[in-house]
């Protein structure tokens, strides 16, 4: 064991923090934890299905609501009339405002059953699953992009979010979806959304730098490694079984009964996953193609290594002795952390970019040679910023105004990418000081275009390279040292570069000599055989469709520091207490579980030690959908009550323990609980219900009476007026300006501009333009990026991916009033908005009527119309568009 | 009720919330204008109204508000403030720290000298880097602390502990934590400004001062210094010609109008009256907001204090001391009008992310060529700030911090870079019942980890420190999220009393 680099002594003084994760502390004056921890926790009381109370009301959970409100004397509000119900309806089941055509009908349908038809409409339309897909994600904290510093994108991300809007919209029962999302490569092999919904796994937060550039070997790597666990746990049971069971890491939980043991042996569940891109295939007979092929192409190689064994030992010494010389002249090449040459970031292809080299001379040129770039941004590898057209040029002339010849013109269509292969064109001799590539046409890099090339090669007749060293210039370089500079594109190194010396080829040409010396026949032919099984196995899997990639939690097959469990064969790590939390003091190992707090089932789960890691997931998904687990049936009912009322009946949405609210209304969540999970466990049947509900339909307004003995409403006497979320305002806006692009699923729409990528990269809101048709689309599908948060939504209070959010704030500022009034956004749909009205014939009244309907859901008044018409003559429909998305009505919903 | 049922112990009621004033935030049921807390005058009235959560101020304040430098990257201590004689004699000798060192890098090479002379300042005699000389003139007013100790050398972590207490995200920044414990002395501007480095931020971006789970309105604002819009969305963007002053000025009084209308028959809801005032707020922001970024009426003697070179915007490619100056000073001249005017936290940062080329204090390549340039300009803007806010009685409640994510290493990194070291560094204090001219624990004779390594000092103690000059005890200024009484302090922290006058 290596001696701490933050040795005891120092350590000690963060004996009681370790790692910044131990505040769960004893709410010293607050008295509001109404028991203490030795009191049972009433939500992991088995469920029992409550009776009903007698009523005259046909939906139960109006006999619960009305029971109480009865027992307290309290009068419920009327039902909301109906405009204000299809708004209401519209928000809370799509998200988006209801049409001035779907208020019309609404109001005027005279079928005693208009109300349940419209919710079964809204309950099918495509715009629900992405209305609740959008509350699920704030629950799980998903995000685009890792957080910490070197916030890198992650452009594979965006499959977990369509899997929730798909399992929404096709109403998914509950139980299988947990379990696609904690084990659904497991339980449902070969599905798709048992791969994409492995991206709860890895929705939340991960620290780049230590991963990928810190081993698990070291102190922080280990650190890292804890944390991304712990991430992990706390979103799976915070998310489906609301407890704060992160708080058991460096201690049992001190209110709830979690103890240490069972939050390492939740660690050990997740123990040999990462955050990894996961490739597969849709279909699952390609995916047993591509296996038998992968299966004979590691059989080939087993084979291969075992008589490169045999043969080497037969060489014995004297190869030890040679590999030792090639090792050696190998590292003699230049560091590839110069990577190449690299231009300013465009957004569109269509741009040409020149780079050129000044051979210091005029040379007698035979060849030029191109070498391309690796790079694994977005995924992209080799063959990174290799341009789709381009032209090479020599001339005298460092202008390229005259005597120029082309040597290579590949203007005219678009070249496939060569990877990494070299790419060279035929000089004939000719004379010229200058060589000059210019790319006509750039290469896509992530939703922009580059042109990078790792090493630009002049030869003449003797095959020496008269540009090495060469001074390059460019039309512009994005020069972010060492990787990417001018001077790269002439420093001898590039991606397959095997050294410069000589010594390298001798050391080789001395080692394959020792080699073939000490092959026998039979095992040349049998190395024959090898290549071109390994070749024919390459062969098909080109001829398979492409794999998709997905960002999820699994098994990582990785390199350098980030190594992940691949190369074990997926084995676990090894999890221990560890005391404190602390990585240096590891304690006794645990095996994977869940809580013991809940009785039904063992809280460790018996694994065949042979069945894989995919086992330990398999078995936490079942504990956690089990019928007889009571947390997931209550937080399940409970959070989709929140999102139709304001408040959950537990007010604490991620806390079910001591330290969370008791329900207001505990016999009805019991009911709605058992109700949901044993009846199909259908969410929109529940969502039916609960909308269906008279408490749900009573109007928003005030009652001096009712205020005076439940001012905030707890009991449910009216309805909750509701502030629209970031989200919603932003579709709304979209939509009454007519600019709503309702195009569903795939890459995430971006609305920053990406300047510096290189280390962190600086994504820049401010620079985006809101005209760009592709960012007109639902705020469900926007790019979410974790260390810059989008400033308009954040402003009014959207998700921070950073947390689990069970509940979001609410809260109304100077800086909201600034962005609503200020906003590109907001300036360009009043814009839009104003022009559409404005084609509409009539007169400024009648279009201003239109535009109550649409951004108000109702019409006018006498006074309103006057008022803003008169406003409207004064400065412009735009101006009076921005006003009406700027008012109260506007973003609250009654 | 059933009596075995497990609800039985619930009173007849439902039991108040668990904090009234996260419940009456989120609620928005009959809160009337404390919905604005953080940017309205009101936020005292929450505080007070809610007197079990905050018997705030606890002690009798000594500061009002606080200035933050935080220099990302990691600044050298050993360059700038911990002078340490041994590494002169020993410059260019091979390393031995006497134990295993996990470098963060492989900076492990031969002990380095520091890449300036040292020289005593102030009648307390600080030895004091040449490269930070500007701050000799002030020595008698800062307060050192050489014995941090920080929990790893990742960047990102220890960026995140340093500003909010945690070496992860979703944390409240400590200026936060000040505007939530605080409230706002001017309703007209945020209680808690940020002013980031102008090329860009450092690690972890603005999630260095998000609210997290506080009151959105205790987030920091950002300012960018030289920006056509300083503040998001302060002015019409690009889009927005169509605006004009004759148009907003009738459009805010038709919104008034119209809100008003509609609130009259929702009286009840508070949160109506709150948003028609954050648009009166807004406009009257838009007004205060130019008015203190607008440093083209100080004086010249004043400009010059600073370091701000107004003949020139255009600057050399490479990183210059007068490029450094200028831009740190700006953002100190502004830090002082903006506290003038009763902000309670300003959080200036001197670098951005650890890219290339450096443009931040991350020196693993080069000490002199980095630290340099950066150390000149903010240990002028640093200087002027001190000086400037004592001339005008400021300092005595203000209080000045300065930071940085973990140390550098004694030995050298590449001959002229170093290493990171998080095992020892320096923060100082000046100000609002500081004891100037003071040295509050000790590094080791490399500067390698602390003298008494059982003693060391940690941002829990800087942070209650920090609470206890504004008047709190950090234990108790709380915030319950996700079943957790959160505090910025976790679970340790105690008051560093050799700091304090």
């Amino acid at each position: 064991m290596k001696a701490s680099p933050i040795s005891n002594p120092v350590r000690a003084a963060w004996r009681r923090v370790v790692l910044g994760l131990a505040a769960c502390l004893v709410p010293s004056t607050l008295g509001t934890a109404a028991e203490g921890p030795k009191d049972p926790l009433w939500s992991v009381a088995p469920l029992v299905r409550p009776a009903v109370p007698p009523s005259s009301r046909p939906n139960p959970i109006d006999a619960f609501v009305d029971a109480r409100l009865a027992r307290e004397g309290l009068q419920a509000a009327p039902e909301a009339d109906r405009a204000t119900l299809v708004r209401r309806l519209s928000f809370d089941l799509g998200g988006l405002p209801p049409t001035p055509e779907e208020v019309d009908a609404f109001v005027r349908d005279t079928d005693p059953l208009a109300y349940e038809r419209l919710v079964d409409r809204l309950l099918a339309s495509p715009r629900h699953g992405e209305r609740w897909a959008r509350h699920w994600l704030d629950v799980v904290h998903f995000g685009e992009s890792h957080g910490y510093d070197k916030d890198k994108p992650r452009p594979n991300a965006w499959p977990y979010r369509d899997y929730v809007i798909r399992a929404f919209n096709e109403d998914r029962p509950w139980a299988r979806f947990i379990q696609e999302q904690v084990a659904g490569d497991v339980l449902f092999p070969g599905t798709r959304d048992g791969i994409e919904g492995l991206g709860f796994i890895a929705a939340g937060p991960w620290d780049f730098i230590g991963h990928a550039e810190v081993p698990e070997s070291k102190i922080d790597g280990q650190v890292a490694r804890h944390l991304d666990r712990d991430d992990m746990v706390g979103n799976t049971v915070q998310s489906f079984d609301s407890l704060t069971v992160q708080c058991a890491q460096c201690h049992n939980h001190k209110f709830d009964p979690i103890s240490q043991e069972d939050y390492y042996a939740l660690q050990a569940v997740f123990a040999a996953v990462d955050r990894t891109d996961f490739k597969y295939d849709l279909d699952p007979a390609v995916a047993g193609r591509r296996a038998a092929l992968a299966k004979r192409r590691s059989d080939a190689r087993k084979r291969g290594a075992e008589l490169a064994a045999a043969i080497a030992a037969r060489a014995g010494e004297p190869l030890k002795e040679a590999e030792k010389s090639v090792a050696a002249a190998e590292k003699q090449a230049p560091g590839s952390e110069a990577a190449g040459y690299h231009t300013q970031i465009e957004p569109r292809a269509d741009v040409a970019k020149w780079v050129q080299v000044d051979l210091g001379k005029p040379v007698a040129l035979s060849r030029i040679v191109l070498h391309p770039c690796h790079d694994d941004f977005n995924g992209i590898g080799d063959g990174f910023g290799f341009p789709v057209r381009y032209k090479i040029e020599v001339s005298d002339d460092p202008g390229f105004a005259a005597g120029t010849t082309v040597v290579v013109d590949r203007t005219a269509a678009d070249v496939p990418n060569p990877r990494v292969a070299a790419v060279e064109a035929a000089c004939g001799g000719r004379t010229a000081r200058h060589v000059r590539v210019t790319a006509t046409r750039l290469v896509a890099r992530q939703n922009d275009y580059i042109f990078a090339l790792a090493e630009l090669e002049a030869l003449d007749a003797s095959g020496a390279n008269a540009a090495r060293g060469g001074a390059v210039t460019a039309l512009d370089s994005i020069e972010a040292g060492p990787r990417w500079q001018t001077k790269n594109l002439t420093d001898g190194w590039y991606p397959g570069v095997r050294g410069d010396g000589l010594d390298l080829a001798a050391a080789k040409r001395k080692r394959d000599g020792l080699l073939a010396a000490a092959t026998r026949d039979d095992e040349r032919a049998e190395q024959a055989r090898i290549e071109r099984e390994l070749a024919d196995v390459t062969a098909a899997e080109a001829l398979l469709p492409a794999q998709r990639v997905a960002y999820v939690g699994a098994v990582h097959h990785g390199s350098g520091a980030f190594v992940g469990t691949g190369s074990k064969g997926g084995q676990p790590r090894l999890i221990r207490i560890l005391d404190r939390g602390n990585v240096q003091k590891p304690g006794r190992e645990v095996g994977p579980g869940a809580l013991h707090a809940l009785a039904f089932e063992p809280a460790r789960f018996a694994i065949d030690p042979a069945a894989g890691e995919g086992a330990r997931r398999a078995a936490l998904a079942r504990w956690l959908s089990d019928p007889r687990n009571p947390l997931t049936w209550r937080s399940a009912v409970n959070r989709v009550w929140q999102y139709h009322f304001g408040r959950g009946i537990v007010e604490t949405p991620n806390d079910f323990g001591h330290m969370g609210m008791r329900p207001t209304h505990p016999e009805l969540l019991d009911w709605l609980a058992v109700e949901f999970r044993d009846n199909g466990q259908s969410l929109k049947r529940l969502h039916r219900l609960m909308v269906t509900s008279a408490a749900y339909r009573r109007s928003t307004r005030g009652d001096a009476a009712a205020e005076r003995m439940d001012s905030d409403n707890r009991l449910l006497w009216r309805q909750n007026r509701r502030k629209l979320e970031a989200e919603a305002v932003r579709d709304s806006i979209l939509m009454v300006a007519g600019r709503l692009d309702l195009r569903m699923g795939g890459p995430s729409f971006q609305d920053f501009v990406v300047e510096k990528p290189e280390h962190s990269p600086h994504y820049e809101y401010h620079l985006h333009d809101p005209e760009d048709p592709a960012s007109q689309r639902r705020s469900v599908y926007r790019f979410i990026v974790r260390s810059q948060p989008q400033p308009f939504l954040s402003v009014m209070d959207c998700a921070d991916p950073s947390m689990l959010v069970g509940r979001r704030n609410e809260s109304v500022s100077p800086l909201q009033a600034l962005a609503l009034l200020n906003n590109a956004l907001v300036l360009s749909m009043s814009r839009h908005w104003a022009e559409r009205l404005e084609a509409l014939p009539g007169t400024v009244e009648s279009r201003l009527d239109r535009a109550g309907l649409e951004a108000l859901g109702r019409p006018l008044s006498a006074e309103e119309r006057v008022s803003l018409s008169a406003y409207a003559r004064r400065h412009g429909m735009p101006n009076a568009c921005r006003v009406l998305f700027n008012l109260n009505e506007f973003a609250f919903v009654d | 009720m059933n009596p075995g049922s497990p609800f039985h112990r619930l009173s007849r009621l439902p039991q108040p919330p668990v904090s009234r004033r996260e419940f009456l935030w989120r609620s928005g049921g009959g809160l009337g204008g404390v919905a604005l807390a953080g940017l309205l005058a009101s936020d005292r009235l929450l505080a007070a109204g809610n007197p079990s959560r905050h018997p705030a101020p606890v002690f009798r304040p000594k500061a009002k508000r606080v200035i933050q430098l935080f220099m990302g990257g990691a600044a050298s201590h050993l360059d700038l403030f911990d002078y340490k004689p041994e590494l002169v004699k020993r410059d260019g000798q091979k390393s031995d720290f006497g134990e295993h060192v996990e470098a963060f890098q492989d900076g492990l090479g031969p002990w380095m000298k520091p890449v300036w002379d040292f020289h005593p300042h102030g009648q307390c005699g600080k030895p004091l880097s040449e490269v930070v000389a500007d701050l000799g003139a002030v020595a008698d007013e800062m307060a050192f602390v050489h014995n941090l100790v920080g929990q790893t050398g990742v960047h990102s972590q220890a960026t995140y502990l340093q500003a909010t207490g945690f070496q992860l995200p979703g944390f409240p920044g400590v200026g936060c934590w000040a505007s939530y414990g605080l409230g706002s002395e001017n309703e007209n501007l945020p209680a808690f400004v940020v002013l980031p480095d102008h090329r860009g931020f450092a690690s972890n971006g603005p999630k260095n001062w998000d609210s997290a789970f506080l009151p959105p309105q205790h987030a920091g604002t950002v300012v960018q210094l030289g920006r056509p819009n300083p503040i998001a969305d302060l002015f019409p963007a690009r889009g927005g010609k169509y605006v004009t002053p004759a148009s907003e000025s009738e459009a805010h009084a038709l919104m008034a109008a119209l809100n008003h209308g509609h609130a009259a028959s929702r009286a009840d809801d508070a949160r109506l009256d709150a948003r028609i005032r954050s648009y009166e707020l807004a406009a009257r922001m838009q007004l205060a907001a130019p008015e203190v970024l607008d440093i083209s009426r100080e004086p010249n003697h004043i400009l010059d204090l600073y370091g701000i070179d107004s003949s020139t915007r255009t600057w050399p490619a490479e990183i210059n001391a007068a490029e450094e100056m200028d831009a740190f000073g700006r953002k100190c001249l502004v830090a002082r009008r903006l506290v003038e005017r009763g902000v309670r936290y300003v959080q200036i940062w001197s670098g951005n992310d650890n890219g290339f080329p450096r443009r931040n204090w991350d020196s693993h390549e080069d000490i002199r060529r980095d630290h340099g340039p950066l150390a000149r300009g903010f240990a002028r803007g640093a200087s002027a700030l001190i000086r400037d806010l004592r001339q005008r009685g400021l300092l005595e409640d203000t209080v000045i911090l300065w930071t940085t994510e973990f140390g550098r290493m004694p030995s050298s990194q590449g001959g002229k870079g170093r290493d990171h070291n998080p095992y020892v560094f320096t923060n100082w204090m000046a100000g609002g019942g500081i004891r100037g001219g003071t040295t509050v624990g000790e590094s080791d004779e490399w500067g390698y980890k602390p003298r008494d390594r059982n003693k060391p000092t940690t941002v829990h103690d800087i942070h209650a420190t920090l609470l206890h000059l504004l008047g709190f005890d950090h234990e108790k200024l709380t915030f319950r999220h996700n079943g957790i009484d959160r505090r910025l302090t976790d679970v340790s922290g105690e008051v560093i009393r050799g700091l304090l006058a």
